[in-house]
């Protein structure tokens, strides 16, 4: 039980910092953001997926700049069961999004982050707008 | 004499130093001042009786106009304009006091004794005075004896000004008229509402989509009331008019209102989102950054001419491409067609990728999570959310957290969040790791009984977005959107939901279940609500399908199965039923209406509804009249 605690804390503390890096990363240093994935890492954006971090590279350079600013955050340890006892946390953020000095929308995305070696690596990134699904998002 | 009678009005509604102070600012300027008016006398050194007396006989006007307007702040007004005059010898020749130009450009213009004739009466003795310049009383209104309006040009104001006394009346007295910079309050209430809505549907265009509100307050429909567009109060109620009645507007034409500040209209790019057209000339916009909060607008035909703000620019070009910042679609400025803008290269504009609905890592994957998801969500939104236990692992974890969306927070108008408030596990404002761990829900018996707790849904299956991320001989991972009515939570109308749910999903005997699971929810937007049960969803059987009974067909299985492996399902006979609702009913204590519904949930598997009655039991969540017999 306690190491389960044990977890549950580190998932939060990663977490934190996680996040903190994530959208500093993605709003004023893109050009870095293939490091926090994966190599095999893979983004889910709006129903459009990328696979591979170099890919998810180019898909992110080319869209507007951002601003984010997150509301909440929320984190758990991932049963081992599930991932082979790899130690894995399940992310989950929402906040909004400013595109290019346009009005803020409300987003929400989930990140599988997983131990490789020493560094935290995304294994999958699903990225949501909330907007009706008939208008495209513009 | 009329005047001492005035003079004698005025005393006491004039503070003590506020007359002294008036009273030196009058003496240092050679104007009059009043026999009855005790300490003036004093700091009047050196004047010459016969002079003053002189000038405040050719001063009773003034004097008099005073009196009648009896506020400080008129009087202010007053010493302006006194001081226009300072200097001349003389004054004007025909006696009266020359009207200022006020800051507002508005004038209050009041008829002492008007009560005793005719509103048509007057106006024709005025306008025929008047004539050519053509004048529109506004806000008319009779207080006591005296008769207000305004008007809102100074050349009109100073002619009416000048008409003081030159009207003969029919009971033989000549018109008061007075005249001072003011304007009139609003106010702003339902019917006042209703009449600009009737005056602007007479004023839009239905074929060109087109309003013209070109000197909205002086439209003959509205003169009783006073609905200045230069009022945030009047412009904010017009584009409330709008949003409600014409959101298809594209063209806006607000010429000529005084407008003086725009900044306060944050909505309106979600009131008008269809506006190409904007002409406001002739206003009083000092600085183009007012027009900052309709930035979001593709406007393409822009007229500020007429606005002091014009005179801002350098030159042409500035002024173009600072208009261009804010609008760059903007291809016409003040009538005059603008070159096409020249851009770079490197194109500014990203590309935003459209959304699509769904995203599968595995597209076998698509059908175990379609109905995984269908029967997770059939027993969802049931009033018994304990079959779900089969969908959860022995150790699952599950977490929420809830927020607002942006631009619709907690306010009246949208349905709050409390419920899910108190089981928020925000890590941004939950700092203590007790606390963190505990709202973490662990285990499966844990995770149901929350679920069980959780508001009654009715969920939209067709808003949902599905994205799946992972799909692993170990694991899928997929992430679920959409909407939901929120049932029974005690509000009045039932709340729409937008959820956001990612699962960690790992195999379980034949089936799957859930070891991991966030949930993250808002409310919809209003865009989103449009869209929600627009597709008639085909009638749910009240109860619902027992979940094993599915699990049968196919290598991929998809569904939430028991964890152990289901025993081939016998579905026993009547009689034999009626045996094991008695031995149910004998064991748990419960009635055998209840017994009953547990057996049938558990697809008559006796040992598993008799752990699941413990489990459940333990918990307290059974409901006491299960066991009312």
């Amino acid at each position: 039980m306690d190491q389960i605690r044990g977890k549950i804390d580190q998932a939060c503390r990663v977490a934190e910092e996680f996040t903190k890096l994530y959208y500093e990363t993605v709003d004023k240093r893109r050009h870095l953001i293939s490091r926090l994935y994966l190599d095999t890492g893979l983004l889910a954006w709006n129903g459009n997926g990328i696979t591979g971090n170099e890919n998810i590279l180019k898909f992110m350079i080319d869209l507007p700049t951002t601003d984010h600013v997150i509301n909440t955050l929320d984190a758990q340890p991932i049963l081992d069961s599930a991932v082979n006892g790899q130690l894995t946390f399940m992310i989950q953020v929402s906040g909004t999004v400013r595109y290019q000095d346009k009005t803020p929308k409300t987003f929400q995305q989930n990140f599988i982050v997983t131990a490789q070696g020493d560094k935290w690596k995304i294994v999958s990134d699903c990225f949501r707008l909330q907007e009706p699904l008939n208008s495209p998002s513009k | 004499m009329p005047k001492q009678h005035y003079n004698k009005q005025q005393t006491p509604w004039v503070a003590r130093d506020q007359r002294d102070r008036d009273f030196r600012d009058f003496a240092d300027r050679r104007v009059h001042f009043k026999s009855n008016r005790g300490g003036g006398r004093k700091d009047n050194k050196g004047r010459d009786w016969g002079n003053a007396l002189r000038e405040h006989l050719q001063d009773e006007d003034v004097d008099m106009g005073f009196s009648a307007s009896g506020s400080g702040r008129s009087n202010k007004f007053n010493n302006r304009g006194k001081r226009g005059r300072k200097g001349s010898p003389m004054p004007p020749s025909n006696g009266k006091r020359k009207l200022m130009e006020g800051p507002t450009n508005w004038y209050k213009v009041s008829l002492p004794h008007g009560d005793k004739f005719d509103k048509e009466f007057i106006l024709k003795s005025l306008m025929d005075k008047m004539a050519p310049s053509p004048f529109w009383p506004i806000a008319w209104k009779v207080y006591g004896t005296t008769v207000t309006f305004y008007v809102d040009d100074y050349k009109i104001a100073e002619k009416l000004n000048n008409l003081d006394r030159e009207i003969q009346m029919p009971n033989g007295f000549r018109l008061f008229v007075r005249v001072h910079a003011g304007c009139p309050n609003v106010d702003m209430n339902a019917a006042t509402k209703e009449k600009m809505k009737l005056v602007m549907a007479k004023r839009y265009n239905d074929a060109t989509k087109a309003l013209d509100l070109t000197r909205f307050h002086a439209d003959p429909d509205l003169q009783d009331c006073f609905c200045a567009l230069f009022k945030p109060i009047v412009f904010l109620a017009v584009v409330d008019i709008i949003g409600e009645n014409i959101p298809q507007l594209e063209a806006l034409n607000l010429y000529d209102n005084k407008i003086q500040v725009l900044n306060y209209l944050k909505k309106a790019n979600k009131k008008m989102p269809n506006l190409k057209i904007l002409h406001m000339g002739n206003n009083k916009v000092r600085e183009l950054s007012q027009l900052d909060t309709l930035q979001e607008l593709q406007i393409v035909d822009l007229v500020l001419d007429g606005n002091p703000l014009c005179n801002k620019f350098r030159d042409q070009e500035q002024y173009i491409s600072e208009v261009r910042k804010r609008f760059p679609k903007c291809m016409k400025l003040d009538g005059v067609d603008l070159p096409p803008p020249i851009s770079f290269d490197i194109a500014e504009e990203h590309h935003m990728p459209a959304h699509q609905q769904t995203f599968l890592c595995n597209v076998e994957g698509g059908t175990t999570v379609r109905r995984f998801l269908e029967q997770y969500f059939l027993i969802y939104d049931t009033e018994n959310r304990q079959p779900l236990l089969q969908a959860y692992h022995e150790h699952a974890v599950f977490s929420m957290t809830m927020a607002y969306p942006y631009g619709y927070g907690k306010e009246k108008t949208v349905p709050w969040l409390n419920w899910y408030a108190t089981d928020n596990r925000n890590l941004l404002r939950l700092q203590d790791p007790e606390r963190r761990a505990k709202l973490l829900k662990q285990g499966q018996l844990s995770v149901v009984s929350f679920l069980q707790e959780m508001p009654q849904t009715k969920h939209d299956i067709h808003s949902f977005t599905v994205d799946l991320t992972l799909f692993t001989p170990l694991m899928l991972c997929l992430t679920v959107t959409g909407m939901f009515k929120e049932l029974k939570s005690g509000h009045k109308i039932p709340p729409l939901r937008y959820f956001i749910r990612t699962l960690v999903i790992v195999p379980a005997g034949s089936g799957f279940c859930i070891s991991n699971e966030v949930l993250h929810v808002t409310n919809a937007i209003p865009d989103q609500a449009k869209e929600a049960f627009k597709t008639t969803i085909h009638t749910v059987n009240s109860q619902p399908q027992p979940i094993a009974n599915v699990s049968s067909p196919g290598p991929s299985v998809p569904v939430a199965a028991p964890q152990h492996p289901p025993a081939p399902q016998i579905v026993p006979d009547d009689a034999t039923k009626h045996e094991m609702v008695k031995q149910m009913a004998a064991q748990s204590g419960m009635n055998l209406e209840w017994s009953l519904k547990c057996l049938e949930e558990t697809q008559w598997d006796y040992q598993r509804a008799s752990l699941v009655f413990q489990n459940l039991n333990a918990q307290g969540i059974v409901p006491p009249q299960a066991f009312v017999k």
